[in-house]
């Protein structure tokens, strides 16, 4: 129980430093990318940046997620890393009906 | 919208405007901001419902990334519970987005109206609500929680109870968030508390988590489709963000009550805007 929690608080660092980075990244270049959009100051890398910033967005909480995979591996939770990994699958999912 | 869309500054600026105004009044009403901001888009900007949600899926993104960030480590946030209810969450907004595409304008406007005139019930239903506290001596279990609350000083210990129907109402929230574009909580967060066992806080922190996760399924499939453009979802999300900063500042403590029953009338309004534009 002890070593449980100990890997819970490290997991729910490591997943808020993940998120903290995504926001900030995407955020700044929203910021960014639509003053330049507006200005019209490089219409090619304000569309880039944007873009870009959307990409960081979305990947961000997917990126958590296979944090938890890899930290549930590692105290070998076998039932968190099958529900974990269901997350995925559908987000794998959903890639797929996207595209095909 | 199609992708030719040129983003002018004043449109900008409105779909600014309009993140932030959302941003606060979820922020005030413990809602995410997607239920007011979708028929703003949609109702006011005649954007498509479509291209509403997946804007407003943007946002929910962003609010649950930025507010779990600042909340990770004070024990509010249940991560057992949100990945085991994730599963579910994310299940269900695959098959809603991919519903999505399948199905009329029309038809999500209606289930629109529908979930706004469900929101407003559940705003209602909450004036006068306070947290429980619960006996700090209840053994938390595998999937309970503890968590220090500031107002009692007191610790707060909790078990899960009746999982299937979180899982069911994760599922439904699942799909609802990706067809409507909002994050979901609304469903999850009373089923949570009321009938799981959950406190309020720890609910709606643990939703908070959940709907990142739900909300980018959704949103990569409108994305890959065409309907998430970044020149309008970038406003949109820093409105948002600034709208959530500043509402958590200025509604700290305040009595929202007023506030509550105002927006449940706008709720009404959006639901009959959405009844009687469904067929246009």
């Amino acid at each position: 129980m002890n070593r449980d929690r100990s890997g819970m608080q490290r997991l729910e660092t490591t997943i808020g430093e993940v998120l903290r980075f995504g926001t900030i990244t995407s955020s700044t270049m929203f910021a960014i990318g639509l003053v330049m959009t507006i200005v019209g100051y490089q219409p090619a890398v304000a569309q880039l940046l944007l873009a870009t910033g959307l990409v960081i967005l979305l990947a961000t909480p997917p990126a958590r997620v296979v944090v938890s995979v890899i930290e549930y591996v590692r105290e070998r939770d076998w039932t968190f890393v099958l529900l974990t990994g269901i997350v995925l699958l559908a987000l794998a999912g959903s890639v797929v009906a996207a595209y095909f | 919208m199609n992708l030719l869309t040129p983003l002018t500054a004043p449109l900008a600026l409105i779909i600014f405007g309009a993140g932030t105004v959302a941003g606060a009044l979820g922020v005030a009403l413990g809602l995410g901001g997607g239920i007011f901001l979708v028929p703003f888009l949609t109702l006011v900007l005649g954007f498509p419902l479509k291209s509403a949600a997946a804007i407003s899926l943007a946002t929910v993104i962003a609010t649950s990334s930025a507010v779990t960030a600042q909340r990770a480590g004070n024990q509010l946030i249940n991560l057992r519970v949100g990945m085991v209810l994730e599963a579910a969450t994310t299940v269900g907004s695959l098959l809603g987005g991919i519903t999505a595409q399948l199905v009329a304008e029309s038809v999500l406007r209606r289930l629109f109206g529908v979930v706004a005139i469900a929101v407003a019930a559940v705003v209602l239903g909450r004036v006068n609500k306070r947290n429980v506290i619960l006996d700090p001596t209840v053994d938390p279990g595998r999937l309970g929680g503890r968590f220090y609350e500031e107002e009692s000083h007191g610790i707060v210990s909790y078990r899960v109870k009746r999982l299937p129907l979180a899982l069911f109402a994760s599922f439904i929230a699942g799909n609802v968030s990706s067809l409507l574009g909002i994050g979901g909580g609304i469903i999850k967060v009373p089923v949570l508390n009321a009938w799981c066992g959950m406190p309020l806080r720890a609910a709606a922190a643990t939703s908070a988590l959940m709907i990142g996760v739900t909300a980018t399924g959704g949103a990569i499939i409108y994305y890959g489709r065409g309907d998430l453009q970044p020149l309008l979802a970038a406003p949109a999300v820093l409105g948002v963000q600034v709208g959530s900063w500043a509402g958590a500042r200025l509604t700290y403590g305040a009595s929202v009550k007023w506030l509550k029953v105002l927006m449940a009338a706008i709720l009404v309004i959006v639901a009959v805007l959405m009844f009687l534009r469904s067929n246009a």
